[in-house]
């Protein structure tokens, strides 16, 4: 017994000597911290991006990419686990924070309102970056009193994923393309008939432990109503004829078994790719994979799949719920000199935003979006109007993140039948702006 | 005929112990066992649905990827020196501590003592924020310093001791102290080594639940070349909910329970006594 802990006390002093080893550097370093994931063991040390697939690969083939072409930088990245915030307040609190972060756009007014991230605008002009050739939807999503806060990296909305070999089968397909539903009560029609066709539900949708799936469904059939629910961004109203009018329609689709229930995130994934149903209710994240999947033998996507932004149901105007991800600064000392490295990366990051954009993401910039091989990328011409009918919330609404999930937890109360509709969007509407009154 | 007549009651009994408890062992082992099947197989079979990971083919590639993800190693490297450094901390200073409050007459004995017990009632998340802001004061977040000392304060662990101590003849120490023996050396040469099995149990016990710590290296040790392996292995989740990739994630969960396999494979005797005895 002795002998086993003298071994394990040699052990562990010969750790702490090794880990106490210090490396030696000569080049500038960057610290970049992200989230994406790590997938160091494919794309370690690759620098083809555009061999590179998915978030992880093309980001990190990206980064090496940066660090072979500028040998007097290193850019060191953290990898955070999704979406990393916690993190980087510690990191704030400390004092230590990072030189870049990854942020969602809708994120962003949480830190610039208390000024832990710096305004971008002079030093994106000192590398020739035009905020002019962001997209409108980019633009709304990174600028904060009246300041750029971030280099925006993508927009991404919700959108319609189609089984169109089941819509085939449901007599839902004209001249190649989705038949989708124009209101609400042809939304329903379709979807009977979708089932009645299949015996499948037309809809796909994560509704158990789902964070934020409900709200940006009701944002969005909001918007097309035209509701101004965020009048104030520090008072949401909910109680209103327009937010019973979604939640009534998603508790008739589930009452009537037109969606499937109770499966999580996951479950809703890979439910899709086995044509559990017709439309999955998920991100442009997915396009990829999903795109991949068509081009298989014997998949239930094979050679039928397409995808579509929200189809507009309400008459008042044709719009989507939008986020997007962006590149913040946080406020710390910095040489000159690591200044302009920063910007100098960014510059990099903005010249590779269509590398970025096969991820499935929407470009953050008008000249990849116009571009012909961003449009020849399987389905992006079909969510190319996304550019004009995107809409982030309003910029100065806080705590974004909080308020999707307060919604997503009344939501599937009132769709399951846990509580009436009205009870719920009462209570959705007081714990939303319990949150936003109590903001330091 | 008498002999088996009273056997047979017995043997049903048995019987539907070993049932139960293959049962339960099943139950307990499932979510092992299913993490380990899911580490074998390739990660786009699994994002059409985990239920293929009941059936082959499977694959040893998410172990190779672990290989070739150089990192996993030096989150493994920061786990083993804190979980250890940790470990040997407490059993240092709990047995000291325990000793002391055991042992040794000394004004606010009582009062200390019951102040140290306080600890074992406040939640740690009651006080990360006060002890963030302190180590950052002291520049000890990225350090194994930063990731160590927060797990020496171990009050349960001078609790044990203790009572232990308590337990413990006094005529053993009273022998040694007419042979002229110090209190120091009464301590270390006759005390501690009867301590030996309640201090495989502390020692036990705090390495598992170091080696597990996720929330304070989260907030700690921001900088990947100083995550532990729980923070660095959630951290290589390569999409919301890991949708992409669960094969390696799954494979990185076995790889980094390889280490406590070890440990329990060592100690397996001295863990059942120590729990045994903890428990009584």
């Amino acid at each position: 017994m002795r002998g086993r802990f003298a071994c394990l006390a040699a052990c562990t002093a010969l750790l702490a000597i090794s880990g106490c080893q210090h490396r030696s550097n000569d080049r500038l370093q960057i610290t970049l911290q992200r989230f994406f994931g790590a997938c160091d063991a494919e794309y370690g040390n690759s620098t083809n991006v555009a061999a590179a697939e998915g978030e992880c690969g093309i980001i990190t083939t990206l980064i090496n990419e940066f660090n072979a072409q500028n040998p007097d930088l290193e850019v060191r990245v953290n990898v955070v686990y999704w979406p990393g915030y916690d993190q980087l307040s510690a990191e704030l609190a400390a004092g230590d924070p990072p030189d870049l972060v990854t942020m969602h756009q809708s994120v962003i007014s949480d830190y610039s309102q208390r000024h832990l991230i710096i305004p971008l605008e002079e030093g994106l002009r000192s590398v020739g970056i035009d905020a002019g050739g962001f997209t409108r939807v980019a633009r709304e999503g990174v600028v904060r009193d009246g300041h750029i806060y971030a280099l925006p990296f993508d927009n991404w909305a919700p959108l319609w994923h189609i089984n169109m070999n089941l819509f085939r089968a449901a007599g839902l397909v004209s001249d190649g393309k989705p038949l989708l539903p124009h209101s609400p009560a042809e939304l329903l029609q379709q979807a009977r008939q979708f089932k009645r066709a299949t015996g499948k539900p037309y809809l796909i949708q994560s509704m158990v432990n789902e964070p934020s799936a409900y709200a940006r469904n009701l944002f969005t059939f909001l918007m097309q109503q035209n509701s101004d629910f965020f009048a104030d961004p520090r008072h949401i109203k909910l109680q209103t004829p327009e937010a019973r009018r979604v939640l009534e329609l998603f508790k008739q689709i589930y009452d009537e078994g037109l969606t499937t229930k109770n499966q999580d995130y996951t479950a809703a994934t890979s439910g899709f790719l086995n044509g559990q149903g017709g439309v999955y209710l998920v991100g442009t994240w997915m396009i990829g994979t999903y795109e991949q999947a068509s081009k298989q033998t014997g998949s239930p996507l094979a050679g039928g799949y397409a995808v579509a932004p929200y189809p507009q149901l309400y008459p008042g105007r044709d719009a989507t719920y939008a986020d997007g991800h962006s590149w913040v600064v946080p406020k710390a000392r910095r040489s000159r000199d690591k200044m302009h490295a920063i910007f100098r990366l960014l510059q990099f990051l903005r010249d590779n935003d269509y590398q970025w954009s096969r991820t499935g993401h929407l470009p953050a910039y008008k000249d990849v979006i116009d571009s012909q091989r961003w449009r020849s990328l399987p389905h992006r011409a079909e969510i190319a109007k996304l550019v004009e009918i995107a809409e982030p919330l309003p910029s100065g609404v806080q705590r974004q993140f909080l308020i999707q999930q307060i919604i997503s937890e009344e939501m599937e109360s009132a769709i399951t039948g846990q509580k009436s509709i009205n009870t719920a969007l009462a209570d959705a509407e007081r714990r939303v702006n319990d949150v936003l009154f109590n903001l330091l | 005929m008498i002999v088996l007549s009273n056997r047979t009651p017995d043997s049903k009994r048995n019987w539907t112990l070993s049932v139960i408890l293959t049962i339960s062992s099943l139950a307990m082992a499932a979510p092992l066992l299913w993490t380990l099947l899911l580490s074998l197989k390739p990660n786009d079979v699994l994002l059409r649905g985990t239920q293929t990971a009941l059936s082959p083919p499977y694959t040893l590639r998410n172990y190779a990827d672990i290989l070739g993800h150089p990192a996993v190693f030096g989150w493994l490297l920061n786990s083993a020196i804190v979980s250890l450094a940790v470990t040997f901390g407490v059993l240092i200073l709990s047995s000291l501590a325990g000793y002391g409050f055991a042992r040794l007459r000394f004004p606010g004995r009582n009062v200390i003592f019951i102040i140290v017990l306080f600890g074992l009632a406040i939640p740690e998340q009651s006080v990360i924020i006060a002890r963030h802001q302190m180590f950052t004061t002291l520049h000890l977040h990225n350090t194994y310093e930063g990731l160590i000392f927060p797990g020496l304060a171990a009050p349960f662990g001078v609790f044990l001791m203790a009572q232990y101590f308590r337990a413990l003849p006094r005529e053993l120490e009273e022998a040694a102290w007419l042979d002229n023996a110090s209190h120091f050396k009464t301590f270390w040469c006759i005390v501690l080594p009867l301590s030996l099995p309640a201090q495989v149990t502390l020692g036990i016990f705090t390495f598992l639940s170091t080696w597990n710590d996720y929330w304070w290296p989260l907030i700690s040790a921001t900088n990947s070349e100083m995550y532990t392996l729980t923070v660095g292995v959630a951290s290589s989740q390569m999409n919301f909910a890991q949708t992409n990739g669960l094969g390696f994630l799954m494979a990185q969960a076995v790889f980094a329970s390889i280490p406590i396999l070890v440990v329990y494979l060592i100690f397996q005797r001295y863990i059942v006594a120590g729990v045994s005895r903890a428990a009584a």
